[in-house]
Order: C-alpha cells, then sequence, then structure tokens
C-alpha cells in the first residue's frame, strides 16, 4: 500500500496557527511536522482543545497557517490563495466532516455529483460515479431523497460519498463519527476501512479510539503539538478460525 | 472554467430557489410591484403631459400639413420620396363664430362622413359628421371648451360675404393634428363639403388643406423642403408636427422631478428590500456556503452562485413589472392611456432598476462570498451581550419579555440597521408622498398662496371700456387687475423672455413674494425663479430690456412664486411700461372671493359678452402625481412588508434556541410571544419613527427644491399635517406588529427542539 | 464457568459437548471457548455439589453418553446469581500505581509510559475492531460483548488522556 517512490500525499514543516481573540494570542497549533505517506490511514488524536481540527483545517487549506509549510501531493499549498486552494480541494482533498454538512436543499445525489461537476467531469460520469458510490455505501434507494429525510449515518455515508467522488488524493475526515450513534459508527467505520483498503489516503481526526484503532498510525496531539506519533503494531494474527478471547484481550 | 462546474452551480441556484418558493416569489413581487408603479407613472406623466403623441398616435396623424391656394394633386405628393399616405386635400375657408355678442375666428374645415385613414379626428363627446344632417359641424376640443360649446348646441357662422349660418354641434373631436385652442388660432370645426360650400360658396377665399404622412418623422425638414419644390410657389404656409408637439406639450419639468424622485426612492427602496431578503438568506446560508467552498467552490464562484440566484430573482421581478406596466397601460389605463411609454424611458427604467438590484445583491453576494470555509461548528447565533438598548429597559423595570426581545433586537447589528432602514426608507417616501399630496391640496385651494391670486382672466377684446367694472359689478369678484403681457428681449440672450405688467404701484398685484417685497415704485419688479435662473441674477440686481423697442430697466426687489412659463415671467407694474405698451389694458386679472367657483363666475361673466379664460392651475396637471402618490405608497408597503418578513425569520432563527430555554425557564407562550413580537417591533417602531421624522424634515424642502429646480420657485412645498402624519405612522406600525405577530405565534405556541441543528 | 454451565443446564439437560457447542455458539468468538475436559471437570464439581445430576443414556453403536441437568438446589443457587449484582471494572489499576510511582524512582518518564499505554490500548482496540468484524453481524451477544469491551477500552483511553493533561 505504502510506495515509497513517489512524493509523500501530505507534508508539513513546522506548521504553526496563532489565531488572535480578543488581541490575545492562542497558539492553536505549535510547530507540527507531519509526514503522510499516500494510502496511509493517520488517526489524529487528542484532547479536545489541542489542535487537532485546525490541523486538518489547515491541512485542507480551510484555515490558513499562520507560520510553517503544507506540501499536498509533493506541491507547496500554504502559499496559495484561498481560490488556488478551492481548486486544489476539488482536485485533491475530501472532506468529511462531523456534522455532515449535506447542502440540505440538494437531493442526495445532486450532494454528490456536487465536487465531481465542480472538478470538471462530464455530467454523464458524473452521475455514474455517483451511481457507483451510491451503490458501494447501499444508499442507491436514496439518491432522490432531501438528506434531511437520512438518518444520521445515511448522512454520514452521503457526506463520504461526497468526500470520494473526485477520488481525492487525501480524505480528511474531522470527527466523522462523533455525531452517530455506535451502530451507526460502525457502518462508517467498515466503510472507511474498506476504502482505505482500496488504497485511500485518509487523515482522520478522532476522539474515538475504535475509529483510530483502524487507522495505520496514530498521531496524539496536546496542546498544538506532537506528543505521540506511532505506527500501529499490525493485527496480532490468530487463526482465523479460532475464537478471540475479548475478556482475555481486556486483561 | 469549464463547463460542467457551470453546471454544478446552476444545479445549486436552483435547488436553493426550489427550496424557498415564497420568499422567493415575495422578492420578484416587490421588484415586479415597483417596476410597475414606475413605468405607469412615467406613462401617465409622458401622456399627461405630451399628448400630441398619443393623438397622433390613435388619428394615425399626418406629419405636415400643406396650406396651399388651390388643391395639389395627391398623387403626386404621394409619390415623393418618403411619404407614406397623404390626407385630403381638404377645403378649408375661414369665418366668423358668433355668440351672443361674441365674435370669434374660426376655420371651417370640410372632412368626409367617413373619416379618412390618416389625420383622423378622434371624436371624444357626441359623433362624428353624417350626410343626414348637414347642417351638423364637428368642434375642436379645446375650441370648444375656450368658447363653451356643447354637443346638441348651436353653432352659428357669419362667412366672409356676411351671410349668417345656423348650424348645430354634432360632437367634440381630438385632433394630433394641430395645436390646442387658444395656443393655436383660430379654432377649427369640421363640416360636410355641401356645408362648407354654402357657408363660403368663393374658392377663392379659402385654402386647400393637405396632410403628408413620412416614413420617417425625422425627414420632415427635408420632405418639407421637397413638397414646396414640387408644388412650386403654391405652398402658403406649412405646419409641421415638430410645432404641433411643442404647442400642446405642458410643463413638465416639476411633474418630471417629483416622479424622478418617487422613482429614485422606489428603487432604494427596492434595493433595501433585496438587500435585505438576499442578506437574511446569506445569513442562513452561511453553512451550506462554507461547505461548497470545503467541497471547492471558489470564493469568486459563490459571488456568481449568489448574484445569479438573487438576481434571477430581480430580474424575473423586473420583467413580471415591465409586462404588468405594459398590461396595465393597454388595459387598465386604456381610457386615459392612449399609447404604451416610448422606449427610452422604459429602457431607463428597466435597465435603471436592473442596475439597482445588481448593487443591491452584490454586497451580500460578496459578503456570502467571504465566508469563512469551515462548516464544522454549527453555526450559533451571536451570544446576545445585552445591548444599552436592553439595560435601559433593564433600567426602567420593563416587564422580562419587552427586557429580552429589546436585546434580541440588536443581537445581530447589520441585519438590524438593515431592517431599520428597510422600514425608515418606505416610510420616509410615504411622508414626502403626503407631503407632496398637502402641497397638491394646497394648490388647489389656496392658489393665491401660490402665485395665483387671479383665477380668471377677462380679455376686453371686441369691448375697450368698461370691462373692469362689468366684471367687478360681480358680487364673487374682489377685485381686477389690468395688465398687459409683452415679450422682452434681454440682452445676451438669444431669447425673448416674457414680461407681464400687472396691476399699478398704487394697487399693485397681489403677488405670492417669497422673497424680498413686492413693487413699491416705478423701476422696480418681481421676478419668478425661473426668470433669476436664466438670467443668472438675484434680488437687488438691475436689469435691462428692450420691449417694443423701448429700454426699460427695471430692479429687481423680490421673487415671486410664478406657475407660468417655467417661472420665467419678470413682473412689473404697468406704470412701467410706455403708455403705447401699456394702453390699454390687453386684460385684467380678477380675484375672486375666497371660496367662490371659478367656472361659476366666468359662466355668468361669459353671458354678458366677455372674454373670460380660467387660469390653469398646475395642480391640475400634477393630478397625475395623486395616482403615483396611491401606487407608490403600496409598493412601498410591500416592500415593508417583505423587510418585516426578512427580520421576522432571521430572529426566530436565531433564537429559535433561546426560546426553548425560556420556556424551560417557565416564560409562558404570551411571553415569548411578546418577546418575538418586541424584537421585529422594536425595529419597525424605531425605522418607522425615523422614516417619518426624515420625511417630514425633507418633504417641503425637496418639493421646494422640486419647485426651484422647475421654475415655479422655492415656497410651494407643504409638510404634511401632523394628524395626517400621526395616523400614518400608526397605521404601519399597526400592521407592522401584526406581520410580527403571526409567525411569533406560531412560534411561541411550537414545541421547539432543544437539538442542535 | 460453573454457573455459565448451571444455566445452559437449567434451560435444558445437556451432556457435555452439547454445552460446549452452546456456548460457542451464543459467544462466537467474543468468548474464550473452553476445553471440553475444563468442561467436564466443571460438570463432575456441581454434580458433587448436588447442583446437578446425570443419567446415562444408551446410544446405538457408541458408548453410552452422559447427560446432565439441573437440580433444585441447583436452581436456587442460578436465583441467587441472577439476583445479587456484578462486580463493575476494577477500582485500583495496575498501571496508574506504575504511572505515578516509576518516574518518582527515575526509571520512567510518564509521557513515555502514557503514550505506550495507549498504543497497547489501541493495539487491543485494533484487534477488537478486527474480531468485530470477524463475528457474524446477526450474532447480538457476541457483538455486544465486542462492544462492551471496546467502550471500555474507550474509557481507559479517555482517563488516559485525562492522566496526560494533569500530570504529564
Amino acid at each position: 500500500m505504502t510506495t515509497a517512490t513517489g512524493p509523500s500525499a501530505l507534508h508539513t514543516v513546522n506548521l504553526v496557527k496563532i489565531y488572535q481573540t480578543g488581541g490575545l494570542p492562542v497558539h492553536a497549533v505549535r510547530g507540527i511536522d507531519l509526514l503522510v505517506e499516500p494510502g496511509e490511514f493517520v488517526a489524529i488524536m487528542g484532547p479536545s482543545g489541542s489542535g487537532k481540527s485546525t490541523l486538518v483545517h489547515m491541512l485542507g487549506g480551510l484555515d490558513t497557517r499562520t507560520s510553517g509549510e503544507i506540501w499536498v501531493d509533493g506541491k507547496r499549498a500554504d502559499t496559495l490563495n484561498e481560490s488556488a486552494w478551492a481548486i486544489l480541494r476539488r482536485q485533491k482533498i475530501g472532506f468529511v466532516f462531523q456534522f455532515f454538512n449535506l447542502v440540505d436543499n440538494m437531493t442526495v445525489a445532486d450532494n454528490v455529483e456536487l465536487p465531481a461537476l465542480l472538478g470538471g467531469a462530464p455530467a454523464k460520469h458524473a452521475r455514474e460515479r455517483r451511481q457507483y458510490l451510491l451503490g458501494e455505501l447501499g444508499l442507491t434507494d436514496k439518491a432522490d431523497a432531501a438528506p434531511a429525510q437520512l438518518s444520521g449515518g445515511e448522512q454520514q455515508r452521503v457526506a463520504l460519498a461526497r468526500a470520494l467522488a473526485n477520488q481525492p488524493q487525501v480524505l480528511l475526515a474531522d470527527e466523522p463519527t462523533g455525531n452517530l450513534d455506535s451502530r451507526n459508527t460502525r457502518d462508517v467505520l467498515r466503510l472507511i476501512g474498506e476504502v482505505h483498503r482500496q488504497g485511500q489516503t485518509i487523515v482522520m481526526v478522532t476522539h474515538d479510539a475504535r475509529v483510530a484503532g483502524l487507522a495505520d498510525r496514530v498521531v496524539t496531539l496536546l496542546d498544538g503539538q506532537i506528543v505521540d506519533d506511532g505506527l500501529m503494531a499490525p493485527v496480532r494474527r490468530r487463526p482465523k478460525s479460532g475464537a478471540g478471547d475479548v475478556v482475555e484481550l481486556h486483561g | 472554467m469549464s463547463h460542467s462546474t457551470t453546471v454544478a452551480e446552476i444545479r445549486w441556484v436552483r435547488a436553493d430557489l426550489r427550496a424557498r418558493r415564497a420568499q422567493g416569489l415575495l422578492t420578484v413581487l416587490a421588484v415586479a410591484g415597483i417596476v410597475t408603479a414606475l413605468i405607469t407613472a412615467a406613462t401617465l406623466l409622458e401622456d399627461g403631459t405630451n399628448p400630441w403623441r398619443g393623438l397622433f398616435v390613435r388619428g394615425n396623424g399626418a406629419h405636415v400639413w400643406i396650406h396651399t391656394k388651390d388643391a395639389p394633386d395627391p398623387a403626386a405628393l404621394r409619390s415623393l420620396d418618403g411619404v407614406t399616405d397623404v390626407a385630403g386635400p381638404y377645403r378649408s375657408a375661414p369665418a366668423t363664430l358668433a355668440q351672443g355678442g361674441k365674435k370669434t375666428p374660426v376655420a371651417l374645415q370640410e372632412m368626409a362622413a367617413v373619416l379618412p385613414a390618416v389625420g383622423r379626428p378622434l371624436v371624444r363627446e357626441g359623433r362624428w359628421l353624417d350626410p343626414g344632417s348637414p347642417d351638423g359641424v364637428v368642434v375642436e376640443r379645446s375650441f370648444a371648451r375656450a368658447t363653451g360649446l356643447r354637443p346638441g348646441g348651436a353653432f352659428t357662422v357669419i362667412g366672409l360675404n356676411g351671410a349668417t349660418h345656423s348650424l348645430n354641434v354634432v360632437g367634440l373631436a381630438e385632433s394630433g393634428d394641430q395645436g390646442f385652442y387658444p395656443e393655436w388660432a383660430p379654432g377649427l370645426a369640421w363640416t360636410l363639403e355641401g356645408t362648407l360650400d354654402q357657408v363660403e360658396p368663393a374658392l377663392g377665399r379659402s385654402e386647400s388643406v393637405t396632410g403628408l404622412r413620412l416614413a420617417d418623422p425625422d425627414d420632415t425638414s427635408l420632405i418639407v423642403q421637397r413638397t414646396i419644390t414640387k408644388l412650386a410657389g403654391q405652398v402658403q404656409r406649412v405646419s409641421t408636427w415638430r410645432e404641433v408637439q411643442a404647442s400642446m406639450e405642458l410643463d413638465n419639468r416639476l411633474l418630471g422631478v417629483l416622479l424622478g424622485l418617487f422613482g429614485v426612492a422606489g428603487l432604494v427602496a427596492a434595493a433595501l428590500a433585496i438587500a435585505n431578503a438576499t442578506g437574511g438568506r446569506v445569513l442562513s446560508q452561511q453553512r451550506d456556503i462554507a461547505t461548497l467552498k470545503s467541497l471547492g467552490f471558489t470564493r469568486r464562484q459563490v459571488v456568481r452562485m449568489l448574484l445569479a440566484e438573487h438576481g434571477t430573482l430581480g430580474l424575473a421581478g423586473i420583467a413580471l413589472g415591465v409586462l404588468c406596466g405594459r398590461l396595465i397601460t393597454v388595459y387598465a389605463l386604456a381610457e386615459t392611456v392612449v399609447v404604451p411609454l416610448s422606449s427610452a424611458p422604459l429602457l431607463a427604467i428597466a435597465f435603471g432598476t436592473v442596475l439597482v438590484v445588481l448593487v443591491a445583491i452584490w454586497l451580500p453576494a460578496w459578503r456570502g462570498g467571504r465566508t469563512p470555509p469551515i462548516p464544522a461548528a454549527p453555526v450559533a447565533p451571536p451570544r446576545g451581550h445585552l445591548s444599552r438598548m436592553a439595560r435601559l429597559a433593564l433600567l426602567v423595570r420593563l416587564p422580562p419579555a419587552l427586557v429580552l426581545g429589546a436585546r434580541d433586537a440588536f443581537t445581530r447589528r447589520l441585519p438590524a440597521l438593515l431592517t431599520t432602514f428597510g422600514l425608515a426608507i418606505p416610510m420616509m417616501m410615504i411622508t414626502i408622498g403626503l407631503g407632496c399630496w398637502a402641497t397638491l391640496d394646497d394648490f388647489e385651494r389656496h392658489p393665491e398662496q401660490v402665485g395665483q391670486a387671479a383665477a380668471l382672466t377677462v380679455r376686453p377684446g371686441s369691448l375697450t371700456s368698461g370691462v373692469a367694472n362689468t366684471a367687478l359689478a360681480d358680487p364673487d369678484v374682489v377685485a381686477a387687475y389690468p395688465g398687459t403681457e409683452a415679450d422682452a428681449l434681454v440682452p445676451g440672450q438669444t431669447r425673448t423672455v416674457r414680461t407681464r405688467a400687472i396691476g399699478t404701484i398704487t394697487d399693485p398685484y397681489p403677488f405670492t413674494v417669497v422673497e424680498g417685497r413686492s413693487y413699491h415704485e416705478r423701476g422696480e419688479a418681481v421676478a419668478g425663479q425661473g426668470l433669476l435662473d436664466l438670467l443668472n441674477v438675484r434680488i437687488g440686481d438691475r436689469t435691462r430690456l428692450t420691449i417694443g423697442g423701448t429700454p426699460l430697466i427695471v430692479r429687481i426687489v423680490g421673487r415671486v412664486l410664478e406657475p407660468e412659463q417655467d417661472g420665467e415671467v419678470l413682473s412689473v407694474p404697468l406704470d412701467n411700461l410706455a403708455p403705447k405698451d401699456a394702453l390699454p389694458p390687453r386684460f385684467y386679472g380678477l380675484v375672486l372671493r375666497q371660496g367662490a367657483d371659478p367656472a361659476a363666475v366666468r359662466a355668468r361673466l361669459q353671458a354678458q359678452s366677455l372674454e373670460v379664460s380660467q387660469v390653469v392651475n398646475p395642480a391640475d396637471r400634477l393630478s397625475v402625481i395623486r395616482v403615483i402618490i396611491i401606487a407608490l405608497v403600496g409598493v412601498l408597503a410591500l416592500l415593508g412588508l417583505g423587510n418585516l418578513l426578512t427580520a421576522s425569520a432571521l430572529g426566530l432563527r436565531d433564537h429559535a434556541l433561546d426560546l426553548a430555554v425560556l420556556k424551560a425557564m417557565g416564560l409562558t407562550p404570551r411571553q415569548v410571544m411578546a418577546t418575538l413580537v418586541t424584537g421585529t417591533g422594536l425595529l419597525a417602531v424605531i425605522g418607522v419613527g425615523a422614516g417619518a421624522v426624515a420625511g417630514a424634515l425633507v418633504s417641503s424642502g425637496l418639493i421646494d427644491l422640486q419647485g426651484a429646480a422647475s421654475g415655479i420657485g422655492a415656497g410651494i412645498g407643504r409638510s404634511p399635517a401632523p394628524a395626517t402624519l400621526l395616523l400614518a405612522v400608526l397605521t404601519v406600525v399597526g400592521a407592522a406588529l401584526l406581520v410580527a405577530l403571526i409567525p411569533a405565534r406560531r412560534a411561541a405556541r411550537a414545541r421547539i427542539p432543544v437539538t442542535p441543528r | 464457568m460453573r454457573l455459565h454451565l448451571l444455566a445452559l443446564l437449567a434451560k435444558e439437560p445437556a451432556h457435555g459437548y452439547e454445552l460446549k457447542q452452546a456456548l460457542e455458539q451464543i459467544f462466537g468468538n467474543a468468548y474464550p471457548s473452553p476445553n471440553i475436559g475444563q468442561i467436564y471437570v466443571t460438570l463432575g464439581r456441581l454434580e458433587k455439589d448436588g447442583l446437578i445430576r446425570s443419567v446415562d443414556v444408551e446410544q446405538s453403536n457408541r458408548p453410552n453418553k452422559k447427560v446432565y441437568y439441573c437440580t433444585a438446589e441447583g436452581r436456587e443457587a442460578l436465583d441467587e446469581w441472577a439476583d445479587s449484582p456484578t462486580e463493575g471494572p476494577r477500582v485500583r489499576d495496575e498501571f496508574f500505581m506504575k504511572l505515578v510511582l516509576a518516574p518518582l524512582t527515575g526509571i520512567a518518564d510518564r509521557t513515555v509510559l502514557i503514550n505506550r499505554q495507549r498504543r497497547h490500548y489501541l493495539a487491543i482496540m485494533r484487534d477488537l475492531v478486527e474480531l468485530a468484524q470477524q463475528t457474524d453481524q446477526d450474532n447480538r451477544p457476541a457483538q455486544l460483548l465486542i462492544e462492551g469491551a471496546m467502550l471500555h477500552l474507550q474509557a481507559d483511553l479517555d482517563w488516559l488522556e485525562r492522566c496526560q493533561e494533569d500530570l504529564a
């Protein structure tokens, strides 16, 4: 999955974000160096206020950095203006948010087709891609529904489909399961896992250890700095047929 | 910019429009209302002040009338390049209309019983000529008015040979082929060919009149030249449509400026309404816009989409308004308005509104484009810190609902400001409209206060002496001022100005002097604003004129309200003129007893064989503005309604969560309702109050300004009566509270979920 | 396991191998699968305590099998099991002792300890996620058991986060 040859999917150098709130500078992110290889699934964890969301927002150009560098797919991105970032997002970055953020007035189908059309795909291709994605996510029969008619889990699946519509280099997700019950979380997680297995690079902010459990690598932030960055030990192999021992695992 | 990117934009715009049909419809209607009102008003203005156009179009008039000794060959004229059709030739003979002792010259013109295709008189009363009654005549309406002729009345003419013929008036008709009487004399009457032959058997004493209809009116002078050449020396005189139009045209400057003011105000109100609606929409869409930006929509695209979406509504409104305006002029005003608005003002209105709509949308769209692309957190209403207003409410121990409402009202500053302005501007315009109304009322009830002391003018005509005494004998005539009018040459001017000598130093004419004083001695004069502007002089300046070759140096000592001649009139005492110019007086201005009916007095005096004419009150010409005022008040109310709905919708959206909390804290539904109504109502009251005050302050000033611009001069403006204004304010505030009440009631009763959106 | 087997027998009489199968079927691979010897030892103890009895059932072509059933005393014991609350998670946490005490002696850094522990927990979580994926989705008891473990683990991670914020 991880290719050593091509450029890294995402790369930050000493990334800093300082908010000015009421004249007082607030250091949200203080010097983060992060390298994400293509195909990697990085979970970003940390207590609330540790700068996780600010970090992914900056990675996607939703927020401007105060200093430092951001490289997306081997190209410097932190110097881009707002419009150039927007165009970069269309082509290379998919976003999934905690509150789904589907466009309420548009049907599920339109929501999913929107980024593809925006990326310049002909309407026919956009439709085919949408049909494929909704099919994969089990939402074919919801194509003409309004987002408000869908459950939270379904909405997040639509949001995932929308994020993947342009086959982005990087999928950025900000607490995608933060607003879901455990059943829907499981569904969304399974989908994210599948997408990752197909080679999708994912950077995901999460507070949910189950979500982090899917990742190849967990980065822990505290006070805007990385306190831990570790590859997860590969899954302990046990015979497929053999029964796991939850009780024992849990000590 | 690829094609599919545009598809993406269009999809979003379409989806958003579909999601808020009612709101969109209101915007479309508001814009359509404004445009309709503007077009209707402009049409009325054009028609009211330029009647020639309607008459000409409806009567399929001839552009050029040629008067020749003998009848020319119509075929030869028709063959001229640029001439599409020919009217006549008709025989026309001078005669004298005898009414009692009064004799008026009249031109009798033959016409067939079947109305011709070109240069058709338009029958307004009675019927057209009929071979069955050969002694019937149809009289041109303005002439009939001046001479008091009515269908069924007698029409006694004396031919040049001295024979008297008793004819009957069978109808009154209008024509765009000659100007109104008395500006265009002699008066016109149509008879059948045989009748004319009886009145004037001698062909040598009549002339032939032929009308030419042209393919292009701009070719008039060219074709006139060609015709004169063609008819080689036969042509006695030629009248063209330009002269007719000019003679019919009324001073429409005052009306035009008033209309312009209303138009601009209507546009400003519309702009505010649209800006408010768009702004409110964009505010409630922030999350969607942020989402779109996170998907990769650029700022420019967002602005473009918002412009497209709201612009579509605005443009639809304009299109609908143009259509409605046309339909109204064609159907609803078919009686008053003959032809629809000409294309120049129509285009000006259409493009003006387009521009205004686009500018009004651009600001909220631009703000929308600047929405940061992070949609993660649901947009929370700004947490209301207690505004100063709310603190004040607390201090004076108002009920909690009022305090909370007062807090809500100012939570979002910009929308609060927009709402206030959005109501203040229409209210200001309504107040100005009421001021115009009051001014018009004043014109009608107290013409002496606006420079029309004399309601009637008597021309001695054939009687040379005793006119004044005859007139003064009438119980309603208070005074008779001898006067005469002459055109004076002003050095450095290529044109003459009207000089009116009226009253004497011992018995000055009661001018409405608004600046300086009236004349007290020889060599002094008063002038209208128009003249002061024309000569670029001020009160106290001396000016030199030449009247009938006699130089005259006068000092202008005062400015009077001068409704005639665009105010370009210099008034001097009769003593100022050389006796040859001053005597005998050409007319007497009659001042009537307060409350006397000028028409009745005029009828009585006419019965005594006096030639009396009634002074045209400018307010008569301006009566069309009353229609406009009513229409505009309607449209402005619509705009205010739109603003209020936007404001209360935004308020509800902002406070839905607060309401749940407030209910949980124990506010009764009634208190919740009161809170919401206070929130919107407070803005409404402030806006309406500010608008009314501003309107009252500026209305008389603005009308004076327009008065000055139109030459009448400042001093005509009146503020609306305090009682009227108070009533208007109370009505509007009451309506506003009612409008705010409906959604508030619904919200207060609804169960409000406490979940985040 | 005594009471688990007893509960199964209270449902219906069974022999040892049937009990093993029932446990596997109900809990899936989320539960440690007991070996058959362990089951027979437990059954022997239960019989000795008088909570169950056994009868031999003849089988054709095979040796007789022993079918166990629950006695009245056994049912009483089950009632008592059902009526008494079950202990919650431990309060004395070994890692916490380590976290507080080890830095005092200078043998370990708290951040390192916490990070290591987190990785360990996350690794367990990853196993659980894997396990959940391998487990039949319709097997509610098994899925619930896994989810319970995950939630415990989540709580442990959250608590770790608190420790890091306050101590490290």
